[in-house]
């Protein structure tokens, strides 16, 4: 595998994992506005990367 | 009669932290912790405090049983390999 | 008091009454038993009890115990498999009982909040609930995959 598909994989998942988590996020919160949103895709994008890490780490083993 | 379901609580509670007492072995002792933290967090919400039970929640759910099932777990050890 | 708290108040009162006594006697494995269904019940309770106190926000504490409560279960499958192994706890009857009420609540709450986000965070929390229940007494029944040899 190049490292080039190695690096369009890890950044599908890791859109996955965030495209997932937001939804999730919108769903919890009460009132839809704007920093709602920004702090939302902030922290679904922590949530991602630290998702992909634990995957992996539990593919590893 | 809207206190119905405050008095069935209290009563859940205190049921509970009587047996959390009684109970002699260790192991079942965290098995009724455990569901004294969420009869607790449940006592907490009907009395309109829902910040203190989220809190009683994460502590009493997993956390508590989790801490005491390991000190149990390693006491055992010490004690089976000193016998060996 | 409206229908909902007095569900949720007959509710606790028989299942709460026959949780404490399950957890508090008997062998291990009743015991274990008793815990995994003592989230079931208490997350259904905070279902209904957020419906009949007309307060949304509660229904987080019902989506938190979901998340927990087999969390909880689950270390008690994973620290006790050596006890639970000679006589392993099943309950079927009784699972599905609970399950059943929960999916009972969770879809009276949705009827009654109507289609939207709202209702939508109450499916997550019932899924969450049932699958959570379940994977838990499946996890006592058949114990956990064996992972004594790597954490020791």
């Amino acid at each position: 595998m190049t490292r080039r598909t190695t690096l369009i994989r890890a950044v599908s998942e890791v859109l996955a994992w965030w495209a997932a988590l937001a939804v999730l996020w919108l769903v919890f919160i009460t009132t839809v506005d704007a920093l709602e949103l920004v702090v939302g895709a902030g922290v679904a994008l922590v949530g991602a990367v630290a998702a992909r890490a634990a995957r992996r780490a539990v593919d590893a083993e | 009669m809207a206190d119905a379901v405050i008095v069935v609580a209290l009563l859940l509670v205190a049921a509970t932290a009587t047996a959390a007492v009684a109970v002699r072995d260790p192991v079942s002792q965290a098995l009724v912790l455990a569901v004294l933290g969420v009869a607790l967090a449940l006592l907490f919400t009907v009395l309109q405090a829902p910040d203190v039970a989220l809190s009683q929640l994460a502590v009493g759910s997993a956390l508590t049983p989790l801490l005491l099932l390991l000190s149990v777990r390693k006491v055992r050890r010490q004690r089976k390999g000193r016998t060996e | 008091m409206n229908g909902w708290t007095v569900t949720a108040t007959a509710a606790l009162a028989g299942g709460g009454a026959a949780v404490v006594w399950g957890v508090a006697t008997g062998p291990l494995r009743r015991r274990v038993i008793a815990q995994n269904l003592s989230t079931t019940l208490f997350c259904s309770a905070l279902l209904l009890l957020a419906q009949g106190y007309g307060r949304p926000s509660y229904v987080d504490i019902a989506l938190v115990l979901a998340l927990l409560g087999p969390v909880g279960t689950l270390v008690f499958a994973r620290l006790l498999a050596e006890d639970l192994d000679e006589d392993p706890p099943r309950a079927r009857a009784l699972t599905w009982r609970a399950v059943g009420f929960g999916a009972a609540v969770v879809l009276a709450a949705c009827v009654a909040t109507g289609p939207g986000r709202a209702m939508a965070k109450l499916l997550v929390t019932g899924a969450l609930l049932i699958g959570g229940t379940l994977v838990a007494s499946r996890a006592l029944a058949h114990g956990m995959p064996k992972g004594e040899d790597r954490h020791g």
